[in-house]
């Protein structure tokens, strides 16, 4: 709820919010609907808030690509604990966990994993250069890669390097020369890491403001601006929404204390019947052991001892149920987020 | 008891004093805001107008053309840590695109005529120093050429310090204006010079002058050659083509040109004189000073 809290607004295409909201903060496996790089111009030119660009889509290794500027950083007050900072696009710094899990240190490569293993067009793995590892933030960033904005897209492919079309005389490489233009065919060779010696082939085409993102965390100037920035994406019309983390996740755990309720009240009803139950039980047991109770009244017992006799029977039977409780809530509690994930989540 | 307690408390305040007078010091030190520039005339630019009170870092290597840096981390690092970034803009910096700054740091220096940038349809690649190859295709990026170009450029400069530190608006204000003069200075100089025969075919060792020669009304052609290298057989065929149309009897290099390249131009009718874009810091001198020189190099062709 606090990372909610601390993220005034986020902008991303129109459709669930609650989607929109768990891959920005949480950097969710689900990918929501792509918007468009000219939203950030937008947001910027209005001078009302600092757009900062989030683009979530791609894995590595399952851990979650994280695409930005570093402006997200210093936002959310993100330091460096080894290593140093991104510079050059290639680059990746990890969340400390992230690093953790995959044995990671600056120095090391990590390669990004393609979308799915059966499209043969798609994004082609990059290999990423470590440089740096993040302290530990205990929020779903030490789970995150964090690489540049540039980077993201050029695992998206809409940035490459290549061998040198002018300087290669490979025919074999060519489609059509004249003066003015080289088409190259499919044999062309694109790089799929980051290097000093292949740095300045890389390039990107088409129209930047086309490129794409899953969100934008938009920090307004102040209280006004924020008003202002919100009350732009109010028409119907707009193709983009503006939303609240803190009330996005705040009606989910609503929702979430709504169902807790009603199996809460549900766990009660039940509750109140076994103990009626567990009472219908003990008064028809020494109902139906009236004869021997009589039997031992006459061989010289007296009434308290009967009655301590009683109570020891129940005591013991509390006892023993209670062991077996207290040991299979230990047992489930222990699995609960596999029998979690197993009987809910797809 | 007593003297060891005075004693004690002496000696507290002494430590006191001591780390405040310290902290005063770092704290001072670490006050001073920092702009870091793309290319050399805008080191020089921004280093008139802001004086002691901004440091000016210029993180790329003297030994290069700063368009054509192919950026290093320590380099980049040390642009990420600058308050105010100072870009030249018409896609001069090439390597913008494969470094991580923050957008909201960056200025560009030539916004406010960037409806004037001259595009240049340059296609073949070559290559010069260890930089590798490059091409000069897409947009004139030597916008400084033009002296009131350079003026609006040192004001968008201007404008960048004042933001970062407005308690010095005065100062900056009047240290443009000792800037501007020398700028306009330089621009006359050079109108009176060549005004009388702006149409004189001139020709340029490299496609540099588009500024230069739109705003003085120069009437260049521009072949690839090298200062350092001497132009093999098929470049002398080339440039002699150009001069049955364009019957140039001088041409202007970036730098000194080989003494070989001179000779071989003058058998073929054509002067050599330097006009010098200063894209990164001179060897003797400074900008107004290389500038100004250029201007008396280019007064020889008229």
């Amino acid at each position: 709820m606090s990372r909610a809290v601390s993220t005034p607004l986020v902008v991303g295409v129109k459709g669930s919010a609650l989607d929109l909201v768990m891959s920005t903060l949480y950097f969710d496996d689900a990918v929501p609907e792509l918007m468009k790089m000219a939203e950030t111009d937008r947001i910027e030119d209005s001078s009302l808030a600092l757009p900062i660009p989030i683009y979530a889509r791609f894995q590595a290794r399952g851990f979650p690509i994280v695409g930005t500027t570093l402006d997200y950083f210093a936002f959310r007050g993100l330091e460096i604990a080894d290593g140093r900072q991104l510079a050059i696009i290639g680059e990746t710094v990890l969340g400390a966990k992230a690093a953790e899990a995959l044995e990671l240190g600056p120095g090391d490569f990590l390669v990004s994993s393609p979308e799915t293993p059966f499209d043969l067009a798609g994004v082609y793995p990059l290999k990423m250069n470590v440089v740096g590892i993040l302290a530990k933030s205990h929020t779903s960033d030490d789970l995150a890669v964090f690489v540049d904005l540039k980077t993201a897209w050029i695992i998206e492919g809409l940035g490459h390097g290549h061998q040198d079309l002018i300087k290669n005389k490979d025919a074999s490489l060519v489609l059509e020369r004249n003066e003015k233009n080289v088409t190259a065919n499919a044999k062309l060779r694109l790089y799929t890491e980051i290097s000093e010696i292949n740095l300045d082939s890389f390039h990107f085409h088409g129209d930047r403001s086309q490129y794409r993102l899953t969100a934008l965390i938009t920090v307004p100037h102040d209280s006004k601006s924020g008003t202002l920035l919100r009350g732009r994406y109010v028409s119907p019309a707009a193709a983009t929404q503006i939303v609240q983390p803190v009330e996005v996740i705040d009606g989910l755990l609503q929702n979430i204390f709504r169902i807790k309720n009603v199996i809460d009240a549900i766990i009660m009803v039940v509750g109140v019947a076994t103990i009626l139950a567990i009472l219908l039980v003990f008064s028809l047991s020494v109902r139906l052991r009236q004869r021997e109770i009589q039997t031992i009244f006459k061989l010289g017992c007296s009434r308290l001892t009967i009655v301590r006799l009683m109570a020891a029977e129940i005591l013991i039977i509390l006892v023993f149920s209670s062991v077996l409780c207290v040991g299979m809530m230990t047992v489930v509690d222990h699995f609960k987020n596999d029998l979690v994930r197993i009987a809910f989540i797809r | 008891m007593v003297n060891f307690k005075y004693r004690y408390l002496g000696l507290c305040l002494i430590f006191w004093i001591f780390g405040v007078v310290t902290s005063a010091e770092s704290g001072s030190k670490r006050d001073k805001p920092t702009v870091a520039v793309a290319n050399y005339p805008l080191k020089y630019f921004t280093e008139r107008i802001v004086g002691n009170h901004v440091e000016v870092i210029f993180p790329i290597p003297s030994d290069i053309d700063p368009a054509f840096w192919i950026p290093e981390p320590n380099g980049v690092l040390a642009f990420q840590s600058a308050d105010v970034i100072l870009l030249n803009g018409a896609t001069y910096s090439k390597w913008l695109d494969k470094v991580t700054l923050l957008r909201r740091k960056m200025v560009n220096t030539s916004e406010g005529f960037q409806e004037q940038y001259i595009q240049i349809q340059e296609f073949t690649t070559h290559r010069h120093g260890p930089q590798g190859e490059h091409a000069h295709a897409g947009v004139a990026f030597t916008t400084w050429l033009d002296f009131q170009q350079a003026i609006q450029q040192a004001e968008a400069i201007l404008n960048a310090v004042i933001k970062l530190t407005p308690q010095h608006e005065k100062h900056f204000q009047t240290n443009f204006l000792s800037l501007k003069k020398d700028l306009l200075a330089l621009d006359r100089r050079l109108e009176t010079i060549v005004s009388p025969q702006s149409t004189k075919p001139l020709l340029a060792s490299h496609p540099v002058y588009h500024y230069l020669a739109r705003r003085y009304g120069l009437n260049i052609r521009s072949v690839l050659w090298e200062p350092s290298e001497i132009p093999n057989p098929t470049q002398l065929k080339e440039l002699e083509k150009i001069l049955k149309n364009h019957p140039a009897k001088w041409m202007i290099w970036e730098g000194d040109p080989n003494p070989p390249s001179v000779v071989l131009l003058e058998t073929l009718g054509v002067n050599s004189l330097v006009f010098d874009p200063a894209g990164n810091v001179p060897v003797k001198g400074d900008f107004l000073s290389v500038m100004q020189q250029n201007v008396e190099n280019l007064k020889l062709a008229f």
